[in-house]
């Protein structure tokens, strides 16, 4: 009997704190997808500024959207724009992490510190420096000085994750294995060290183009019009038309949704064939 | 003319020698081990013939060809490290195999060279496991096979059994030494564990400070160590510091210790009288044979190490071990008064400073 007082006495403050972690995640997931689900809402809506929820919905503005004279060229620069950072991106980064690991240990905080760098210099300032002293050379205000520049912007996201997978490997021991056996640098690289960061790889990548798809300061200030992007699109129409921003924005959310789960199936398949392909059948 | 010929080789760390004017030859199809406590600058020399360090000074012949500044890739030269290092992303066959793919040898070939390697490390049925499934023995022997399937001239071995457990590591040294000997492919192997050296190779160096302290087969390296770091690195050996009192006796705080004629020591020069512990004998008595050396002591500890126990006696003003046998008569306990009674065969002269 006593203990049983004991025990319902304990049990209280536990139940109340149960509660309050309950709440406290209902809250927090409220304040994350409240803009997300709102805009979603925002999208189909007929009229919404009278009532809590929206007086009749359509999908007229999808339409407009895709009409939009600048829908699909839009689209197609950004893809180009966050693709090309990251084949740029992972050709500099990785074969620069490899020879710092394998050859110039000594080097490993010196990269470590220029890579937190990016998120120092604010890019209005970055953007209107690469202006200054670029124009007047052919790749003044060309796409090539853009993609130049979103690169050094997101480097960080590219360089930690790779870095990481790099260091779980035993990168120099791998490679003297390697030329051991008669394989060249790059064929060592090829062959052994890229299948074995490729979780580092695969992320990098996502984040790259997360950042680099949805990137607006850089693009607006080095090519302004010159090479319109999907997030300058859609802040053109936030001045025309909310309903249509709304819709070109869960355009871009599914996009960006859609090639991530891209490059995660094309990772894991490219991995899992290193792994399981019978080479001797 | 030695198949693997090093010259006088030389490698500095900044200011640290780690290899001092190397000078070995290795015949075709022997196994040689460098064998010394770490810093020794054995696994430096090893990484110098496989091409991962370049030499300061010297050369290294191979074959009759100077391959100092040859790439690594290009040497012929199959090396297996401590830890192992197969690659990861590919299982056991394909790990195997990587080395005949860079050769671009035909496909059948491969599959009938991989066959017969993992036939030779007896691990044919891991073929499609890959590397994280396979035990720290399993993991080196592959090791071994990926290092074999090229057919590699030299054979390098940079502490292969270091990383695994006792048991482990004696059968992995005897299939090491079988697959060495089956194939006559010249090894060097490095380890730090002398059990290890002479029980494999034919012939063992061993350095200190990156000097070579000598160069024998294992049992010149055991009976006749040349300076008193091989006679104590290697086995152990009880040490008397003495001064030369006659054309052959030595004598150490006040014992006159008798030992084979000193042809090589003049009168009052500082020597040490070394005596391997197994060669001592013990008694509760004092013995009465002829022409032994004898000295009274106290046994301070008993150790036993399964075949032998090893006695740590008092004597003469120092510690003195010895070893008796686990069948001996006698029975021994702590504090006991004892008698160590040593031949003078048993006794190896060396100047003091060697």
């Amino acid at each position: 009997m006593n203990q049983k007082i004991k025990s319902s006495a304990k049990e209280q403050p536990n139940k109340r704190a149960q509660v309050w972690q309950v709440i406290l995640i209902v809250l927090f997931l409220f304040y994350m997808l409240l803009p997300i689900l709102s805009t979603y809402i925002f999208s189909v809506a007929t009229r919404w500024d009278r009532t809590i929820l929206p007086e009749g919905y359509t999908f007229e503005f999808y339409k407009e959207a895709t009409d939009a004279s600048y829908f699909s060229s839009s689209l197609r620069n950004s893809l180009i724009l966050s693709l090309s950072t990251i084949l740029v991106s992972l050709t500099i980064i990785i074969p620069t992490v490899y020879w710092v690991n394998v050859r110039l240990p000594q080097a490993k905080s010196l990269l470590d510190i220029l890579m937190i760098l990016p998120f120092g210099i604010p890019t209005v300032v970055l953007a209107l420096a690469l202006v200054q002293i670029y124009n007047g050379t052919p790749i003044g205000r060309t796409p090539e000085l853009l993609i130049g520049a979103v690169f050094i912007y997101s480097m960080p996201f590219m360089y930690r994750p790779i870095s990481n997978a790099m260091r779980s490997i035993d990168a120099l021991r791998l490679t003297e294995a390697g030329q051991s056996l008669g394989a060249t640098t790059l064929q060592v690289l090829l062959k052994v060290i890229i299948p074995n960061i490729y979780p580092g790889i695969i992320s990098g990548s996502l984040l790259v183009f997360a950042t680099v798809f949805a990137e607006f300061t850089l693009t607006k200030l080095i090519l302004g019009a010159r090479f319109k992007t999907f997030p300058l699109l859609l802040v053109e129409y936030t001045r025309i038309n909310g309903n249509i921003a709304a819709a070109f924005s869960v355009i871009s959310f599914t996009i960006a949704w859609l090639v991530s789960l891209l490059i995660l199936w094309v990772g894991k398949k490219s991995q899992g064939s290193a792994e399981h392909t019978p080479n001797a059948h | 003319m030695a198949y693997l010929e090093l010259k006088n080789v030389q490698k500095c760390f900044g200011n640290v020698k780690a290899v001092h004017e190397f000078t070995l030859d290795i015949d075709k199809g022997t196994l040689v081990s460098f064998l010394g406590p770490s810093g020794c600058g054995k696994t430096t020399t090893l990484r110098m013939i496989a091409g991962f360090e370049q030499p300061d000074e010297g050369t290294i012949q191979l074959d009759g060809t100077d391959i100092t500044t040859v790439n690594p890739n290009q040497r012929d030269i199959g090396m297996v490290f401590q830890s192992y290092a197969l690659f990861p992303n590919m299982n056991v066959q394909q790990n195997v195999a990587f080395g005949l793919k860079i050769k671009k040898l035909p496909k059948p070939e491969i599959e009938k060279r991989v066959d017969e390697v993992l036939e030779m490390v007896r691990l044919k049925d891991t073929a499609k496991r890959f590397p994280h499934q396979l035990s720290g023995g399993q993991q080196q022997r592959i090791a071994l096979a990926r290092a074999l399937a090229v057919r590699p001239r030299v054979l390098l071995l940079d502490e292969p059994l270091s990383a695994l457990d006792a048991e482990v590591r004696v059968a992995l040294r005897g299939e090491i030494r079988r697959i060495q000997s089956d194939l006559a492919i010249t090894t060097v192997y490095v380890t730090h564990d002398q059990e290890e050296a002479l029980s494999i190779s034919d012939k063992v160096v061993v350095m200190e400070n990156g000097i070579i302290q000598q160069v024998g087969t294992p049992q010149e390296i055991y009976r006749a160590p040349q300076t008193r770091f091989v006679a104590t690195f290697i086995g152990t050996a009880n040490q008397f510091f003495g001064t030369v009192s006659s054309e052959s006796t030595v004598s150490s705080n006040g014992l006159t210790i008798t030992t084979r004629k000193l042809t090589d020591f003049g009168k009052g020069q500082s020597v040490v009288v070394l005596v391997r512990p197994e060669l001592i004998t013990i008694s509760s008595d004092k013995p009465v044979v002829k022409n032994i050396n004898v000295l009274e002591g106290i046994v301070e500890t008993i150790t036993f190490h399964g075949a032998v126990t090893r006695l740590g006696v008092h004597a003469n003003q120092q510690n003195v071990v010895a070893d008796i046998t686990m069948n001996s008569s006698e029975s021994i306990s702590l504090n006991q008064k004892i008698w160590l009674s040593f031949k003078p065969d048993a006794c190896k002269v060396m100047a003091a400073d060697k």
